[in-house]
């Protein structure tokens, strides 16, 4: 099987984001980026399916500008990814979630492609429009918060579940499509030093984004905000819950006017 | 000139090692302490990760690291826990007798199969009458035939309940005070090898410490690593490529109690504003950051010089002996910072206070590290 996973950096959970001075970027200068985590499950995902499925190869492939996008694609082959491909972005251009999955999009297209995997979404914007317009792009069908995929030899499907607010929903699917996963629910393998050292030379495909007549601003971000700092808690006092209950109550008609 | 801004494969390995030591490591740091426990489990993972052979060629199984990147993984390990960092690192310093003195044929049957699977070793060169003064060494190995018969007892090993081989010092003739020191490969299940029993210990108490017993162990003299009596410069050359990690050690104690300190004085008030706004504090917090930052920039220059190709003598000794001691008056300042809460052992300060005095004393006291400092100096106005 061929398995291609879509891959995007995002700026490290632990990070402390500011904007840009003129608010309608982000100021990425001390930002560290890591694997997105819904990306870290994929990534998990097709290894697991590989190493389930022999003869399996799994291809890596990113759009994204320098050097963040190459430290992604080289976290991925630390972690077993067989090959990668770099879309190279120019700096300072952040592409909307459209023009990413064209360009995803062609570096898939050129390549053996049965599985396509992403992330539900990215841990940065959330957007969550890449995996389907990724599918709409290829042509292919799509399948969108999976869980628990795994391949089915003998009726040649993709079995797999979706995790919808009314329940878990079952499916199944023939190849090839499209499938945006869960993040973290296949608990990712962690790099070892030696395969970290290995990555570190192996090659990158480059692919150069190709101008895109109809792409060029899309959607475009007006501006970014911080969230107001947090104000302390209100701690209320009390001897019985009744007391507590009372004081809540008042607190949230006559404070915070939740309700008349 | 050294330049110290980090390569993105250097990035790639600190953040590995980063992110073991806070998953992994730190959320068992205080009971690992408390009870005192050996968390095996762990140090398998670490192997399992790369990260215990650190300084063995990968051709012998080992991650084939330089001292630079060997100080990188080393700080963040130690910033969650000084003792389990010991035990994970022990094997660097029982391995490199081997790189630097054994044969070819020697690394190959002694690193090959040890590195392939989990195992632990020990360095076992101090003795209960001497640790520095490694001249007056009392273990003998007394030529028999085709092999030596060691007898004696060494103390203060790390690992060794746990280890699978030891690499042993031990004299042909006490006579010959250094000149007789001679380095074997001993493995545990060896007849006569005993060790003891865990030493209870002030601090790095998720390291296992104890004696070693020799009764007429016969060790093949094919497991000799050296000629006899190379075994004393064996020792001090090992030790040169060790000592710059130790220093790296400290300085993640110091971090770690650095980072404690300044978070705490955010959060605590006295006098109506939290204490970072006490001239008092901060003039602490600067004095601690400044020793921080000092401990790395000589760790790094020290293992800078010595992937180099240079010996490092002084450079090691200095990173060695100053973040030591930085990491001791940090962890001080840290629990002062805390007050009262500092002394309790519900908070994490007063751990970082045990664990950094180790540092001052294992792989060369602080003592030794100034005679040598000093030698290394008064060489260049003799």
């Amino acid at each position: 099987m061929e398995i291609v996973v879509c891959v995007k950096p995002v700026p490290d959970a632990e990070t402390r984001l500011r904007t840009s001075a003129d608010g309608t970027s982000l100021d990425i200068e001390a930002v560290k980026f890591v694997l997105a985590g819904y990306d870290e499950s994929a990534v998990e995902q097709a290894l697991l399916l590989k190493e389930a499925n022999p003869g399996s190869k799994v291809h890596v492939v990113s759009a994204g500008p320098a050097p963040r996008t190459e430290e992604v694609l080289r976290a991925s082959l630390a972690l077993g990814c067989d090959q990668a491909t770099w879309v190279e972005i120019a700096p300072g251009v952040a592409p909307d979630p459209l023009t990413a999955a064209r360009a995803l999009a062609r570096a898939v297209s050129s390549a053996p492609h049965d599985l396509v995997l992403c992330g539900k979404q990215a841990g940065d914007d959330e957007a969550g429009v890449v995996g389907a317009a990724l599918a709409e792009s290829l042509g292919l069908p799509d399948f969108s918060a999976v869980l628990d995929l795994r391949w089915d030899p003998g009726s040649s499907r993709l079995r797999f579940q979706r995790a919808t607010e009314s329940g878990v929903e079952k499916w199944e699917a023939p190849l090839p499509c499209v499938v945006s996963l869960q993040q973290a629910w296949n608990d990712p393998r962690t790099a070892k030093l030696p395969a970290i050292l290995k990555s570190r030379k192996l090659p990158i495909a480059k692919v150069p984004l190709e101008p895109l007549a109809s792409s060029a601003g899309t959607t475009r971000p007006t501006k970014f905000e911080l969230p107001p700092p947090r104000t302390g808690a209100k701690m209320i006092e009390f001897k019985t819950p009744e007391e507590a209950a009372q004081k809540l109550v008042r607190i949230l008609k006559e404070e915070a006017k939740v309700f008349p | 000139m050294p330049d110290f801004s980090l390569t993105p494969e250097q990035e790639s390995l600190r953040d590995l090692a980063r992110k073991f030591a806070r998953s992994e490591m730190a959320p068992h740091a205080a009971e690992c302490d408390r009870t005192p426990r050996f968390p095996e489990e762990i140090y398998r993972k670490a192997f399992d990760l790369g990260l215990m052979n650190l300084n063995v060629p990968a051709e012998y199984g080992g991650s084939g690291l330089g001292s630079f990147d060997q100080c990188l993984i080393v700080e963040e390990l130690a910033y969650a826990c000084g003792g389990m960092t010991t035990s994970i690192i022990a094997n660097c310093l029982a391995l490199e007798p081997i790189l630097l003195g054994g044969t070819a044929e020697q690394k190959q049957r002694f690193l090959g199969p040890f590195c392939a699977e989990y195992h632990l070793a020990s360095f076992a060169l101090t003795e209960p009458s001497g640790g520095s003064d490694a001249g007056t060494m009392r273990t003998l190995a007394r030529r028999d035939g085709d092999h030596y018969v060691l007898s004696g007892e060494k103390c203060f090993i790390t690992n060794a309940p746990h280890a699978a081989l030891y690499t042993v010092f031990a004299t042909v003739d006490p006579a010959l005070r250094h000149k007789g020191v001679t380095a074997f490969v001993v493995p545990r299940t060896a007849k006569g090898v005993t060790p003891g029993k865990d030493e209870d210990k002030m601090g790095h108490r998720a390291s296992s410490t104890s004696t070693i017993r020799f009764e007429d162990v016969r060790v093949p003299a094919t497991d000799r690593l050296g000629a006899e009596g190379e075994g004393f410069s064996l020792a001090m050359r090992t030790l040169d490529q060790t000592r710059t990690p130790i220093g790296a050690l400290a300085t993640g104690i110091a971090q770690a109690a650095l980072d404690h300190a300044a978070a705490y004085s955010l959060k605590r008030q006295t006098f109506g504003k939290p204490i970072s706004e006490h001239q008092a504090i901060q003039i602490k917090l600067a004095n601690m950051v400044q020793a921080v930052h000092a401990a790395r920039l000589l760790t790094w220059h020290a293992a800078w010089t010595i992937d180099k190709g240079q010996k490092g003598t002084l450079e090691s000794s200095i990173a060695k002996c100053y973040a030591s001691d930085a990491a001791l008056h940090v962890a001080d300042e840290a629990i002062q910072t805390f007050g009262g809460y500092g002394y309790m052992k519900e908070y994490p300060v007063e751990k970082l206070l045990r664990d950094a005095k180790l540092t001052q004393i294992y792989e060369g006291a602080n003592e030794i590290q100034r005679t040598v400092i000093a030698r290394e100096l008064l060489r260049g106005y003799a």
